[in-house]
């Protein structure tokens, strides 16, 4: 990334415009790939634009915790390492960011309903691990591992010992809450950033959102007004009915 | 239904606070900022040389913040240490501060945030901004304004101002919706935000406006702490 870019970009964004021409609520395509790894329960390889993802589901056998004895337990992570990009930042930090607000979405959606989980109260309880990956960074990490997390979520199906079959785990799809991105660049709100983008943004806020609103994150140095907040917002809940979609294509009943 | 608070207070009055600066008496500023049973003390050293150097930028300065919860603030012990969530909350106090310092007057330069909870009963991030960002007026860093951070929410149907432990774990009927946000007041913008829960459009709105005002209370509650601590230095 050099200087004149970074000067490039941002006098760019003050007019509205984008280094990749895309209009200024306008997302990368987006690809799902279902069951791409054998070891895992479920998973997903999500590709946006350019950033790729996967992630997959384990169904393991836990104690739990000793403050809710009879739920299961939901564990999301994100692992973000120098393979996936050449751009400066605080890598680590920023994974860690990413894995929390991933795991909020879900967790805060009540997407799984962690209390059928349940195979001994006090005793053992199941534990849904979902691991993201990136591959490539090229921005947007919210966004493509929140779709990469419902995703692999949506199509477990794990099998418990002693019993026959596969089983698939107990959510709501009323309750997923997808989530959306957008940068502020220059003064100018952008959806779905690139990692050019991210580079020289001064904030962003990442919105999940079901039929209500489930979680916010606000990223970058710089604020957002009150009135930016609720225009973002309403952006949001314009083009989740097409992530919707996309989530949800191919998708069994 | 949730129909009066635990602690029988209003739906938009904050719990009793405390503010007061200069309580490490080592660093350049400090401070320590009490709500509820909430307590956080910030502590600010710098400008000083960039430690690891190539965190060093040429044209501005930079923050390096840490939040710690301390083992005996929570009921169960806390792990010694910052754990993923310590990490978590202290990048999003540092994207605020970043805003609230006026950084390109330190290029080259690196100032040292480090606060501790000392006792945990909901709203620490907010406490935090708050404490890190009277700490760095304190040390006489030129800023933008100070922060004031508050945790606003929904519970049931309420509109809700600065929650407690036990509203945050509300669970009946749409449960607890907690909305940490931050403010920098005299320019009316957003530092912090984050959400967890169920809210709609307009619900949100009503929120950060309720979190707006309790921010305003908490914002003069800081200005009259520093004011003391200057006065009381010109006596000695």
């Amino acid at each position: 990334m050099t200087l004149k870019n970074y000067d490039y970009i941002r006098s760019l964004a003050q007019k509205g415009l984008r280094l990749d021409q895309r209009e200024a609520f306008e997302g990368r395509r987006m690809a799902i790939k279902d069951n791409v790894i054998n070891h895992s329960d479920g998973s997903a390889y999500v590709e946006l634009g350019n950033t790729k993802v996967i992630a997959g589901v384990k169904v393991l056998n836990g104690t739990p915790f000793p403050d809710r004895p009879a739920d299961g337990a939901l564990i999301v992570n994100f692992e973000l390492s120098e393979l996936t990009s050449n751009y400066p930042g605080d890598r680590i930090n920023s994974s860690i960011e990413v894995g929390r607000v991933t795991d909020r979405g879900i967790r805060e959606s009540n997407l799984i309903d962690l209390s059928k989980l349940c195979v001994e109260e006090g005793k053992t309880v199941l534990f849904v691990y979902v691991d993201i990956v990136c591959i490539n960074n090229e921005g947007n990490l919210f966004d493509a591992g929140n779709i990469a997390a419902l995703r692999a979520i949506l199509n477990t199906r794990y099998s418990i010992e002693g019993k026959e079959g596969k089983f698939s785990l107990p959510i709501d799809r009323t309750k997923l809450a997808i989530s959306h991105t957008f940068t502020k660049i220059n003064g100018t709100i952008f959806f779905d950033p690139s990692a050019e983008e991210e580079n020289v943004e001064d904030t962003k806020l990442s919105i999940g959102i079901s039929d209500k609103i489930n979680s916010l994150q606000k990223g970058g140095d710089g604020f957002f007004t009150a009135e930016e907040v609720d225009k973002c917002i309403e952006k949001a809940i314009e083009l989740r009915e097409e992530r919707f979609k996309i989530l949800m294509d191919g998708i069994s009943d | 239904m949730y129909e009066e608070r635990f602690d029988k207070r209003a739906f938009n009055e904050l719990r009793p606070m405390e503010a007061e600066t200069g309580v490490v008496p080592n660093a350049k500023g400090s401070a320590r900022f009490r709500i509820g049973n909430t307590e956080a003390i910030a502590a600010v050293y710098g400008p000083e040389e960039v430690k690891p150097r190539h965190i060093e930028k040429v044209d501005r300065g930079v923050i390096v913040c840490k939040y710690d919860m301390l083992p005996f603030s929570v009921p169960d012990r806390a792990k010694p240490g910052m754990d993923r969530r310590d990490i978590e909350i202290s990048q999003v106090i540092t994207n605020a501060l970043n805003r609230a310092i006026i950084l390109e007057d330190m290029p080259r330069a690196m100032i040292n945030v480090r606060v501790y909870i000392t006792q945990a009963d909901a709203g620490t991030r907010c406490a935090s901004l708050t404490a890190a960002s009277m700490a760095c007026a304190d040390a006489g860093l030129p800023m933008r304004d100070l922060v004031a951070a508050v945790a606003a929410g929904k519970i049931g149907d309420h509109v809700c101002l600065d929650l407690s432990k036990e509203e945050e774990d509300f669970h009946e009927g749409e449960g607890a919706t907690d909305v940490p946000i931050a403010f920098l007041p005299s320019k009316n913008e957003i530092l912090l935000l984050q959400l967890d829960g169920r809210v709609s459009r307009d619900e949100l709105k009503k929120v950060i406006e309720v979190g707006k005002e309790g921010a305003m209370k908490i914002y003069e509650l800081e200005k009259e702490a520093l004011k003391r601590r200057f006065s009381n230095e010109s006596k000695s």
